[in-house]
């Protein structure tokens, strides 16, 4: 075979190897870490909620699939097989708080009832409760 | 936007308040597919449910957006292209045990559970079995039932046709509390 016509050969298999490369990738992604990724707005628990009861459609605009930093008081948090799933922050409406689903199961010694923790998580929406998912606890915690 | 969030507050009045309801706002519900080409399984731990064990009425409220892929793509086509979640952000069922069951006694009671399903915007009356398990005043419920995308009108693309099963199998798993406890 002529050199061009090998060139050509090659510079195509590669193309499409690198095609087929980040198809795959892109396929298997697994959920954004949250890490390095900013937040668009930055609140307390107690505000949240707030703008979600008073009027959820505008709330919801505002924020629905954003990633936030939700700063609040601790007051529950769902444990499984030892590790801490998901988290509730208070608010001044007994009924109705922010819950946040952490991506990967953290570490109860992270988490002291009754204390402030500031949450980096993706909005999903409002059922009886602000519903974030996807989140990871921020270390330097937010004063007010 | 359809407000939805009324039925459980409604329930809240109607229901007769003494400590037979429980509710939850941390249930689980997940699902899962097997399909030659690959098997899909996604988990939703944001689950709110009421239930009365004297009326033996059960209400779930599910948001779309909560049921987390270990794949962010497959998440996205899901909520997107399968479920319009932007424009249903949820999914309800409202039912009732078909016969009734004395849960004052700690115990394991296997229950049908006869109500309607609300999904995709398509309401479906559905029948399906589980267990109420009652101990020292906690109540859990669990259901394992099946349903099929196409009786919501979740229209699967041919193309990924063999990627998704024409029948999804529904895991319940909900650990109530009395509604009077926080």
């Amino acid at each position: 075979m002529k050199t061009p016509a090998k060139i050509a050969l090659y510079g195509i298999s590669i193309l499409f190897l690198a095609g087929i490369a980040a198809a795959i990738y892109l396929y298997t992604k697994p959920q954004k870490d949250l890490q390095n990724t900013r937040a668009t707005h930055f609140v307390t628990a107690e505000e949240l909620q707030k703008e979600f009861s008073s009027d959820e459609k505008d709330a919801s605009e505002k924020y629905l699939n954003k990633v936030i930093e939700v700063t609040g008081t601790l007051t529950n948090a769902d444990i499984s097989e030892g590790k801490a799933i998901s988290i509730v922050l208070a608010t001044q409406n007994d009924m109705s708080s922010v819950i946040c689903n952490f991506r990967k199961p953290e570490n109860p010694e992270k988490l002291r009832k009754d204390e402030k923790i500031t949450i980096r998580g993706e909005l999903s929406g409002f059922l009886m409760d602000v519903l974030l998912n996807n989140c990871i606890i921020v270390d330097n915690i937010r004063q007010e | 936007m359809k407000r939805v969030v009324p039925i459980l507050a409604a329930l809240f009045i109607f229901i007769s308040a003494d400590a037979q309801r429980y509710m939850t706002r941390t249930g689980y519900i997940g699902f899962y597919s097997h399909a030659p080409v690959e098997d899909i399984r996604a988990d939703n731990n944001q689950v709110a449910s009421i239930l009365d064990t004297g009326t033996g009425e059960i209400v779930f409220q599910v948001l779309i957006r909560s049921f987390k892929f270990e794949k962010a793509l497959m998440e996205e086509h899901f909520n997107e292209n399968y479920l319009e979640s932007d424009k249903f952000p949820r999914s309800h069922f409202t039912g009732k045990f078909k016969d009734p069951v004395d849960m004052s006694k700690p115990g394991k009671y296997e229950v049908t559970v006869e109500g309607e399903l609300t999904l995709h915007n398509v309401k479906k009356q559905i029948s399906v079995p589980g267990i109420i398990e009652v101990e020292n005043g906690a109540v859990k419920a669990s259901s394992k039932f099946n349903i099929a995308p196409e009786d919501y009108n979740i229209t699967i693309p041919a193309i990924v046709r063999d990627n998704i099963a024409k029948i999804i199998e529904v895991t319940v798993k909900m650990n109530y509390t009395s509604s009077e406890d926080k």
